[in-house]
């Protein structure tokens, strides 16, 4: 097929699925809906590092975990989730809640959507776990 | 000698195809309410990463056709292009696509390039088009130069090897439960794939088949789909980002971060290239097996169940 046809065939597939997905409704962050299901999704990633404690956040959009091994995240990835460990990560307000930059390319930047409330006392607790 | 022989490049030929296809996917799950899900930024990476795999052949095309047609320079064998060449081609095309998946799980350099096509925590008809963008530098091109120096034609090569490509497509589903008894035995199906693409215990590292499910089932890779448990799709460790750029690269990084971290030998260096995911020099991570391993640890009574060892053996990681 010449690249003159196939160019804009991929551009204008891929930017039509994409619209349309959004279209019907399908770009919706995944809620955690309680601490249990908070708890499954971190154990998800990690299985060996048992939560001691969980803090949902009140869009149950995140939840902040803790673990013997030091503290912990749980965010919305789209559709679904995944978690990091707070290990060596930089903490800082942002107008919308908060900013976590990790060292892991994976996942360089967190981006949690919190209260005020949430988003002034979340910090100590990850310090204070860590 | 064929030198002046021509195939069409069928992947490209069959994108309209696959754009259709998906659409009738989404239809089918947004009407019915079942057979899969959607997800718009992850949708949108997969179909990216597949568009940045069309254009890294574009790019990076000529290193592996230039090898092949340098070994069919050198080739006195030329078993043309009669419809049982092509036939035979498919089928040892299909053998190599084993291999080379089977060695896209084990050998950390290669899965730095196909763990990609695995990321995504979904599985749909986008899904199959999340592909690499950094095959080359795996240089699994080789494993296809045993079919050219047998008399297979460079061009029929990666003919048969678009049209395999093709066939993996539409089993990228969950809109399609179980084919019948016959179809399952031999060919590769949404049941068969959907085990491939879980990060359960269970079925990590199983189902390498690209169109024949027989080489899994010759060569002891077979898992069957279990009803009493579930695929959760993903990687062992999701990624947190819908970055294309990081999910192309970030296994090529962990690579270069751990084989050039401080106070290791060189033997230890080589070995975070080469061996499964996973492996580290102190013990500190765990291989497919050593997961498994752990879960029949947890879970006695599932030794010996289909994808589970039979003992709690850890450290017997080293198999292709």
């Amino acid at each position: 097929m010449p690249l003159s046809v196939l160019l804009p065939l991929v551009g204008v597939g891929i930017i039509g699925i994409a619209v349309m997905l959004h279209v019907l409704g399908l770009s919706r962050a995944a809620q955690l809906p309680d601490e249990v299901a908070a708890k499954a999704a971190w154990l998800r990633e990690f299985p060996d590092a048992t939560p001691t404690r969980v803090i949902l956040s009140h869009d149950h959009h995140a939840a902040l975990i803790e673990t013997d091994d030091g503290p912990g995240v749980v965010w919305a990835m789209g559709a679904d989730t995944t978690a990091r460990a707070l290990s060596g990560a930089r903490i800082r307000r942002t107008a919308k809640g908060l900013r976590i930059d990790l060292p892991d390319f994976t996942a360089p930047h967190i981006h949690l959507r919190l209260d005020p409330d949430e988003a002034a006392h979340w910090p100590t607790y990850m310090k204070d776990s860590a | 000698m064929s030198d002046m022989i021509t195939f069409p490049d069928v992947v490209n030929w069959a994108v309209p195809f696959f754009i259709a296809a998906i659409l009738a996917e989404l239809l089918w799950i947004v009407i019915k309410g079942r057979g899969g899900r959607y997800e718009t930024r992850d949708a949108l990476t997969s179909l990216l990463m597949g568009a940045g795999n069309v254009a890294s052949g574009i790019v990076l095309g000529f290193v592996a056709y230039g090898f092949f047609m340098a070994l069919w320079a050198i080739t006195p064998l030329d078993l043309g292009t009669s419809f049982w060449t092509i036939a035979l081609c498919f089928v040892l095309d299909d053998l190599r696509y084993y291999w080379v998946h089977r060695f896209g799980h084990r050998i950390r350099w290669v899965w730095a390039s196909h763990v990609n096509h695995h990321s995504s925590q979904h599985y749909n008809l986008t899904t199959a088009l999340r592909q690499t963008w950094t095959g080359t530098f795996t240089f699994m091109m080789v494993m296809r130069a045993p079919l050219i120096l047998l008399g297979f034609h460079p061009g029929m090569v990666l003919f048969v090897g678009g049209l395999n490509l093709i066939y993996q497509f539409w089993i990228h589903t969950e809109a399609i439960t179980r084919l019948p008894r016959w179809f399952e035995a031999v060919m590769n199906t949404p049941s068969h794939h959907r085990v491939h693409h879980g990060r359960n215990p269970r079925y990590l590292d199983c189902n390498y088949a690209g169109v024949f499910i027989i080489w899994d089932k010759l060569f002891g890779t077979f898992v069957p789909e279990l009803d009493s448990e579930k695929v959760d799709y993903g990687l062992v460790h999701n990624l947190g980002t819908f970055n294309p750029l990081r999910v192309a690269f970030h296994e090529w990084v962990g690579i270069y971060r751990d084989a050039t971290q401080p106070g290791l030998g060189w033997r230890e260096r080589l070995n975070y290239c080469v061996m499964p995911p996973g492996w580290s020099h102190d013990g500190s991570r765990s291989t497919s097996l050593d997961i498994k391993a752990r879960y029949v640890s947890q879970y006695p009574d599932s030794a010996g169940s289909p994808g589970l060892p039979y003992t709690e053996i850890k450290g017997q990681n080293t198999r292709p």
